[in-house]
């Protein structure tokens, strides 16, 4: 028997029986950490989540769940402060293999997490509430008007609201933008003195006709940051983490990311497309993305269900529009902001293929290295986000080629000076190679309160009422 | 200021110059950034141009076709004339260097890229504690040095390359010099004089440079100035003041402050810190710039140092107020302004921030205006000893 709303969460996001009951008071309790209301959740439960969400597929809510859980874990973050428990905080775009294998190393006595993408997971993708946070940083000094990353005003907000304490350390990875690294030397001077951060960076310099992973200097660079960034951390949290933690982190990894590749590829190849965009980046982009202190089981559990499922329902022939709707890609789908996917449903338009859920052909090519870090790194340099500008364009062609969307659309990025700095004339360089028509859009990947649902209403209405005249026409 | 006069014709005749050397074979090469060493360009034997316009609202517009709408308007600029066709030197330019230390210039470089513009890129490390990034920055100067020679087909000799760090260091030496007479109750030159004078040493010829410098600086150095003894005393901190962006310095003299020091990162010349002379001239050329300064606002971690440099100069210039000059959608300089500003308030220093757009209509100006008008009236206040 269903007793309060909180509960019906836990049943929404398939916490059942007797867990349920030992983790409800936690619920609560967390709840309130995160500045939720009654309210808030009733809202969530009720409203949000089924009307963005595929609540349909159980597997999607045990997702759900483990994000859940690690919710919870993490406003205990105080508590295992003050047990002793040593405290790895890390920021995007970083490696999360390097933080499971921390976690691996030091079982219970260390903490992983990116607690900043942990918060929008909860407090903007699940219940669109992220607002409070990003407030409290610009009140505390990120200027509204500079046009900083939402998910970094997350980090210094939550830092604020309390909620999360002082890590023993913050590995930052400076790899994409200066913004991340330099929140960590921003927190210290304004709030924070005992902030101790760890960067790694390397400067985008790679020359036009130069592919970054293929020049072995910058591959042996980028190897050595990485090695002296896990022996700075390795110090400060005083025990190794030693080749084999690292090589089962990897294990793990290639396992999730396996099921997740397959998830992605049976959706996006299936007509009807049973799973939307946002959902699709969600549930495979994650665990490539941040690093879960409770550990990927419910989350492997989750989407090993919601495989089998998908197989259900593409053999059934069930899908989020009918059979033969145009479809539309994208560079990088808002998955914490999940009405854009909505918008293009609404349409009449499948939101489909974003560039960052699967991997390029030079991707699945094997390593030249042998050393776990020089592997790392050259695995990073083929990744997109650090590439100049004229090799992702080949990069975004060849998906492009490969899964055939009506349209594809660029943007969403607009307060990011490295990721989004080109876009628009990336997009049209792609419609030229491709033929197939590209838009960008000015928007924000977090925050919807720069570019709201409303306003951005009429220009998907447009973009899609062109994607489907230009199908009639053909 | 007259005795700048010859300086800034000098200045504004490097195009028409570059155009003739280039007509007789010399190549030109352009560059973005302070950790392009100016001297190993004159050492190959080219002529170098800085890229730092601003200061006018077109360019950063100009290119918004393309680029993200909150690039700094700086980095936007250097595109922007290029696209308008009112950028003199850029077409003819063998070779743009471009400084990769931050991704407003990075992706600037880039876009440089995609309009088929010959870019070469020097990587410059953030985390520059680390003694393997050095090498790092050492390898791209090398490398830099590789790519000039290919260009110009002349071989950079250590011999040349010193020959131009003995003259740079002339030259700080003598910049120094002139903004140490600004140390004095009542300062010989403005502060926009000494930026614009600042700026003129990077379109004429060094050795021309040094012997206005000495002109300059005999002619100043018993010099009273014009603003009197009672006018606050203001350090600007900020990115850059452009080449042709005066407009808000002037506006803070005109309003009676005046100008004793700029720390400022781009489009200007780092004079305070010699070249050292290494046995390797590129060493030197190395740690002039990224080790014996204190850091840029990117590198990290650097805002700690940067700040106890503020508070040395506010010591040492006397500084009434502080003006943070921060270029629209700089989002870094955003988050050290909010740190300064923590500081000078424990410190009991006025401060203000401009931002600039490079809008400068009257409409935009008015606010501005006002702003400037109480801030430095409250500073006058303070300084007749009116409020403790």
């Amino acid at each position: 028997m269903i007793s309060t709303i909180y509960e019906e969460f836990l049943e929404l996001v398939a916490i059942e029986g007797e867990e349920r009951q030992k983790v409800l008071p936690e619920w609560i309790q967390a709840c309130k950490a995160m500045g939720f209301s009654e309210e808030d959740v009733r809202y969530a439960t009720h409203e949000w989540i089924p009307k963005n969400h595929h609540i349909e597929y159980l597997g999607l809510r045990k997702i759900l769940g483990a994000l859940t859980r690690e919710c919870i874990d993490h406003t205990k973050l105080h508590e295992y402060k003050k047990n002793g428990v040593k405290l790895v905080y890390g920021v995007l775009p970083a490696q999360t293999t390097t933080y499971t294998a921390i976690k691996m190393a030091g079982k219970d006595k260390v903490f992983v997490s990116f607690p900043d993408f942990n918060m929008m997971n909860m407090a903007q993708c699940l219940f669109n509430k992220a607002g409070r946070f990003f407030e409290l940083a610009e009140q505390g000094g990120m200027t509204y008007g500079a046009r900083h990353c939402a998910l970094n005003k997350m980090r210094v907000g939550i830092r604020l609201s309390g909620m999360v304490p002082t890590p023993d350390v913050d590995w930052a990875w400076g790899l994409v933008c200066d913004e991340a690294t330099k929140i960590d030397e921003y927190i210290t001077h304004m709030y924070d003195k005992d902030w101790k951060t760890v960067t790694t960076r390397i400067p985008h310099d790679v020359q036009i006709g130069e592919s970054g992973y293929q020049d072995e200097y910058r591959v042996k660079f980028l190897a050595t940051e990485l090695r002296r960034s896990m022996e700075e951390v390795e110090e400060i949290i005083g025990f190794k983490v030693k080749d084999e933690h690292v090589a089962d982190a990897f294990k793990q990894y290639e396992s999730v990311l396996k099921m997740g590749g397959q998830l992605v590829n049976l959706s996006l190849m299936a007509d009807p497309q049973p799973l939307c965009s946002s959902t699709l980046q969600m549930v495979a982009g994650h665990p490539k993305t941040f690093p879960m202190n409770t550990g990927f089981e419910y989350y492997n559990d989750g989407l090993r269900t919601l495989l089998d499922e998908t197989k259900k329902a593409i053999a059934d022939g069930v899908g989020i529009l009918p059979k033969g709707s145009p479809k539309v890609g994208f560079y990088f789908i808002p998955w914490a902001l999940p009405w854009v996917d909505r918008l293009f449903i609404e349409n009449g338009v499948v939101p489909s293929i974003s560039m960052t859920m699967i991997p390029a052909k030079r991707q699945l090519e094997p390593s030249m290295y042998t050393d776990p870090y020089e592997k790392s790194a050259e695995g990073w340099l083929k990744g997109i986000f650090t590439m100049g500008c004229h090799e992702e364009v080949k990069d975004w062609t060849e998906k492009i080629e490969q899964f055939k969307p009506d349209a594809f659309v660029a943007g969403f990025l607009d307060y990011d000076r490295w990721i989004g700095a080109l876009h628009k004339n990336m997009a049209r360089d792609v419609e030229k190679q491709t033929g197939v028509p590209s838009f960008y859009l000015e928007a924000d990947f977090y925050d919807g309160r720069d570019y709201s649902m409303e306003a951005l209403r009429t220009r998907i209405e447009s973009i899609c009422q062109i994607i489907r005249a230009k199908r009639l026409s053909a | 200021m007259e005795i700048l006069e010859n300086l800034r014709k000098e200045a504004s005749e490097r195009a028409i110059k570059l155009s003739k050397d280039k007509q007789e074979g010399t190549r030109i090469i352009e560059y973005v950034g302070n950790f392009v060493p100016e001297e190993m360009i004159y050492a190959a034997g080219a002529k170098p141009y800085m890229m730092c316009r601003g200061g006018e609202p077109e360019p950063p517009d100009a290119v918004l076709e393309d680029m993200l709408r909150f690039t700094n308007p700086l980095a936007r600029s250097q595109c922007g004339f290029y696209k308008l066709g009112i950028d003199p030197v850029t077409p003819m330019a063998d070779l743009i260097i471009a400084s990769q230390h931050e991704c407003h210039v990075a992706r600037m470089a880039e876009y440089m890229e995609l309009l088929n513009l010959p870019v070469h890129k020097v990587g410059v490390p953030c985390d520059w504690k680390r003694d393997f990034t050095h090498e790092y920055y050492y390898d791209q100067l090398v490398s830099m040095k590789e790519k000039l020679e290919e260009v110009t087909t002349n071989k950079v000799t250590d011999e040349a390359m010193f020959k131009y760090i003995h003259l740079y260091n002339e030259m700080y030496d003598l910049l120094r010099k002139i903004s140490d007479l600004r140390k004095s109750e009542n300062p010989p030159i403005s502060g926009t004089d000494f930026i614009k004078l600042n700026h003129y040493t990077f379109f004429a010829e060094p050795e021309y440079v040094i012997e206005q410098l000495k002109f300059i600086y005999e002619e100043l150095k018993d010099k009273e100035g014009n603003l009197g003894k009672d006018a606050p005393r203001i350090l600007v901190l900020g990115h850059s003041v452009a080449v042709g962006d005066y407009i808000v310095a002037n506006k803070i003299e005109e309003l009676g402050a005046a100008i004793v020091y700029e720390m400022l990162e781009e489009g200007f010349r780092w004079y305070q810190w010699d070249i050292p002379i290494e046995k390797d001239p590129v060493r030197g050329m190395l740690r002039q710039r990224y080790l014996d300064k204190p850091p840029v606002n990117n590198l990290e971690p650097a805002w700690g140092e940067r700040m106890e440099y503020v508070e040395q100069l506010i010591k040492d210039y006397d500084i009434d107020g502080v003006i943070w000059y921060q270029l629209l959608y700089d989002e870094i300089w955003d988050l050290e302004y909010s740190c300064v500003a923590k500081r000078l308030d424990e410190l009991n220093v006025p401060f203000l921030r401009v931002e600039t757009s490079y809008e400068y209509t009257r409409e935009a100006m008015l606010p501005l205006n006002t702003r400037l008008e109480s801030y430095i009236s409250v500073l006058k206040t303070r300084k007749k000893g009116e409020i403790a």
